[in-house]
């Protein structure tokens, strides 16, 4: 009986699987100095940002691919990816009006209407969504609004034109190029992103967000955000994703750059729904993900919020830099694996000021055929006094056939560190159920309301509309699957 | 590439030694086997995941070359000789010494001898288990060692058989040039039986870079109950690679406490194997550092089979400019249910140039099972230390009644009186 309702839901169906009808835009498949060129000519880009593309693959092409991971997939072949692939309808947009109804229809489907949140504009909690179709930006939302307050949020591609100047004191600060191999390759190939800059003492009114969204087939997706937080100010920051259902597997390989100056606060959350895969492990994204933060002045924070459900196989340490006195870094994540998808997830928390604090709560789920694994990075340099860490990873296994891993990597040179780390791997008690069903509460729900109990320490990081988004994939995914 | 150059460099230097250690335990085809295995695996960099904190290259900077018999005396081997009530073994560089040892009074059912004449006399226990547990392809100084292992001590206790007094094996290096060594022992306990065992390193009248690279494999058969320890005491000349690979049958229960007081590196490469039901595996470990030392304690669970229990607890206090690593990895295999694995980890770090690295693991392949670890790091308590001074206590002996406590933990584990009494007095020394 158990088995039949971990199959059911297991089972539930990828929503997002569509393909919308759009016509776009493609560059030829393969990768070279031409297609980065034709990927820079595409987007006007001013001289120094193609060198500094060409630079990047010339560094790439000395990298091997990195092994070190607990996952298997087959090696991406990079030469039959198409690096840029745009919707087709080049004309700057001024109302919405203007958007290509079908593109519209899309987002609707996603349940993210900008319709709807035009309507809202006059309303508290509204969101200013970017939003990224393959390789461009096509919509921001509420710029106006925010540019009032001094706030700079649109596309990458448009702060390269307008921002140069940020552009390039920022870019590759926190992830450089030499980085590793995926932020090599996406520094050389990337098409959009978004951008955003916090002036001195703004508390951003409204929640930031991007949408990313792949559509095009054969093509790989590798965008870049880029956000800076100065002097005092506060912004939090989503961020969404899906795919269709190909057979084929995607490549996303995005950089994600967060800096914050004196006193300034960035809170970056995450719901990662690309598509995981068919039941066989057939299809799916292959997410490889650079995304790291740096608290640069004193008194700075940087909080990572991720629920990863989706993808083939993800690869992915939000980190941060404690570079400043008395800053702060947090990680909270859920990573949900089910069926063949295979996650190698964490943090790392690089403390180098003094009174650093980092705290660290992952929660794994393991489901099917899956593999979870948390590999994380405490590392407490000589001369960060004070510095405190707390680390808690626990994983659920749910089914014989799947796994769960913890890979802590703790290192520590300074003597007046604390630093704590404790790990569980368990199923959900049998006592737990019992007690749920005593009560009458059917398993599923009964483990429905365990799942979420065990993330809720997580799931209350996340903003409101996101934590609503997140307890639904929780449900669609694990209700049920232990009996 | 530049370091893979390297590498074959210092690879082929080992070929060398390799050809000037004659005769071996194995020969022909199987030492061929080995040298292949330590060829492709080369001699590991800190590029190589399970040396990453580990610079081997401080062991093989120097040329060394194969130990020779060096003679020791009675007198030298009473200093190491905590144990009055024991069976004694006595290796003198890698050698098995007749003379120094005192097996006169062996019991019925137990025998200890050189590992070569086990070969001859005992051929059909050695051939079932030599070489079956320590795997050439899984590290390359086990290979080194297969390649180049000329003796070692070989324990071997008959099913049903209680042995009530331990066996204190004493591994003696004695170099005055830069050498290594390659002990290869193996114990054997057959179903039912009882055995306490006690190995110890210890350096005497060296004055030069002693490389020890031990291997020893231990057979725990059904039903039967082993207490191993291990007390690494060498000095600042001693490197030590200390390969323990274990495996448990049905039943059986398996103590292991490893005691790392001095030396100037120490890795322990420590792999219990669970090949059974119901069995239940203890390791603890405590390691003090000082000065330049290094010490490494790389630890393996293996769960193969359901319902088994083990437990882990290493502690350590690191001063001066050592650095001190515990990598233990729990590994449950899918049909291992009902399994529960505890794993804890905790350090004081007390001066201002040490360093931890700690990397506890679990990989967990079974769904019915309960597995944690935890580990902390830090400095000595200040409300603790505060306690112990308004009650009239210095700082100092408050620190290290502190520190006492922290080891006690880990002391308290050791079930032999006289072997405990050593141990603690060896701490209140390095505490002083």
């Amino acid at each position: 009986m158990a088995n039949e309702i971990l199959e059911e839901q297991i089972g539930g169906e990828y929503k997002y699987g569509f393909v919308t009808d759009i016509e776009a835009d493609n560059a030829p498949k393969g990768l070279n100095e031409d297609i980065i060129r034709f990927i820079s000519k595409k987007k006007n880009e001013p001289e120094w940002m193609l060198e500094y593309r060409l630079k990047a693959f010339r560094y790439w092409l000395t990298l091997e691919e990195p092994h070190w991971a607990h996952v298997i997939y087959p090696k991406p072949n990079f030469q039959e990816i198409i690096y840029y692939s745009a919707p087709k309808q080049q004309k700057k947009l001024g109302s919405l009006d203007e958007v290509d109804p079908e593109l519209l229809k899309t987002f609707e489907k996603l349940g993210i209407s900008i319709e709807e949140q035009k309507r809202l504009s006059g309303v508290e909690s509204r969101i200013a969504v970017d939003i990224v179709m393959d390789s461009v930006s096509v919509k921001t939302t509420f710029k106006e609004t925010l540019s009032e307050a001094g706030i700079i949020f649109c596309s990458f591609g448009e702060a390269v034109q307008e921002h140069p100047e940020l552009i390039k004191k920022y870019m590759g600060s926190v992830v450089p190029y030499t980085d590793n191999f995926y932020a090599a390759l996406n520094s050389a190939v990337f098409t959009d992103g978004s951008f955003c800059y916090i002036p001195k003492g703004v508390r951003c009114p409204m929640e930031l967000s991007t949408y990313f969204r792949i559509n095009s087939a054969g093509t790989g997706q590798f965008e870049r955000t880029l956000i800076i937080a100065d002097e005092d100010a506060y912004v939090s920051y989503l961020e969404g994703c899906t795919a269709p259902q190909r057979d084929e597997n995607q490549l996303h390989a995005a950089v994600v750059e967060i800096i914050t100056h004196k006193n300034a606060e960035v809170k970056y959350s995450t719901v990662q729904n690309w598509y995981p895969g068919d039941k066989n492990g057939k299809g799916g994204i292959f997410n490889f993900v650079t995304k790291r933060g740096i608290c640069l002045e004193d008194n700075g924070k940087i909080s990572w919020t991720q629920v990863e459900t989706g993808s083939a196989v993800t690869w992915k340490y939000p980190s941060v830099i404690l570079k400043g006195n008395n800053s702060v870094g947090e990680f909270y994540s859920v990573a949900v694996t089910n069926n063949y998808q295979q996650a190698d997830t964490g943090t790392k928390m690089i403390h180098l000021g003094k009174n650093t604090r980092s705290t660290i709560i992952s929660k794994g789920i393991s489901a099917g055929f899956s593999n979870n694994s948390y590999r994380g990075l405490v590392r407490v340099s000589k001369g960060a006094t004070n510095a405190r860490n707390f680390s808690q990873c626990d994983s659920l296994l749910m089914g014989d056939k799947c796994g769960a891993h913890t890979f802590p990597y703790i290192e520590i040179k300074d003597k007046t560190a604390v630093v704590e780390h404790e790990a569980t791997t368990s199923k959900i008690g049998e006592d737990q159920l019992f007690y749920c069903k005593q009560r009458g509460i059917d398993t599923e729900k009964a483990i429905g309301l365990i799942v979420n109990g065990y993330c809720k320490e997580v799931l209350n990081k996340l903003p409101m509309e996101f934590a609503v988004e997140a307890q639904k994939l929780l449900a669609v995914s694990l209700e049920g699957s232990v009996g | 590439m530049e370091t893979s150059t390297k590498q074959n460099t210092v690879t082929e230097k080992f070929l060398k030694l390799i050809e000037s250690s004659f005769p071996t335990i194995v020969d022909g085809k199987e030492k061929d086997l080995a040298i292949k295995a330590f060829v492709n695996q080369g001699v590991p960099t800190r590029k190589h995941e399970e040396y990453k904190y580990v610079n081997v290259e401080l062991i093989l900077k120097d040329d060394l070359s194969v130990a020779t018999n060096n003679i020791i005396s009675q007198e030298q081997v009473e200093q190491f000789n905590f144990l009055v009530d024991a069976y004694l073994v006595v290796i003198v560089n890698g050698i098995f010494s007749e003379e120094l040892s005192r097996l006169k009074d062996l019991p019925k059912g137990m025998i200890v001898c050189s590992l070569d004449v086990a070969k001859e006399n005992h051929k059909v226990i050695f051939e079932k288990h030599y070489s079956k547990f320590a795997d050439i392809n899984a590290d390359a100084f086990i290979a080194l060692n297969s390649a180049m292992a000329k003796t070692g001590v070989f324990v071997h206790v008959s099913k049903s058989i209680i042995i009530e007094k331990p066996l204190h094996i004493i591994h003696i290096s004695s170099a005055k040039k830069a050498e290594i060594i390659n002990p290869r022992n193996l114990i054997v306990i057959e179903e039912n039986a009882q055995a306490k065992i006690i190995e110890s390193y210890e350096t005497s009248d060296t004055s030069a870079k002693i490389f020890n690279n031990a291997v020893t494999e231990i057979v725990v058969g059904a039903n039967s109950i082993v207490d191993h320890y291990k007390i690494q005491d060498e000095n600042e000349f001693g490197y030590l690679l200390n390969t323990t690979q274990v495996v448990q049958k049905k039943q059986s229960l398996f103590s292991t406490h490893t005691f790392t007081l001095s030396g100037s590196l120490v890795r322990n490469n420590l792999t219990i194997v669970l090949d059974g039901e119901h069995i239940e595996t203890h390791l603890n470990g405590l390691y003090l550092t000082n000065g330049n030392q290094i010490v490494d304690n790389h630890t393996v669970v293996d769960h193969c089979k359901p319902n088994c229990n083990s437990n882990e607890l290493y502690k350590g206090i690191i001063d001066g400019k050592s650095s001190a690593t515990f990598n233990g990895k729990i590994f449950v295999r899918k049909d291992a249910q009902k399994t529960n694995a505890f794993q804890s980890n905790k350090n004081i770090l007390l001066s201002d140039d040490g360093s931890i690295n700690t990397k506890p693991q679990l990989e967990i392949y079974a769904d019915d099972v309960k597995c944690s670890h935890g580990t902390s790091t830090g400095k000595l308590d200040e409300d603790k230390i505060f306690y112990l001074r308004a009650r009239g206590l210095s700082e100092i002996s408050a620190k290290k009644l502190l520190m006492h406590a922290f080891a006690s933990e880990v002391v308290n584990t050791i079930k032999i009186d006289a072997l405990r009494e050593y141990v603690e007095e060896k701490i209140s020394k390095r505490f002083e």
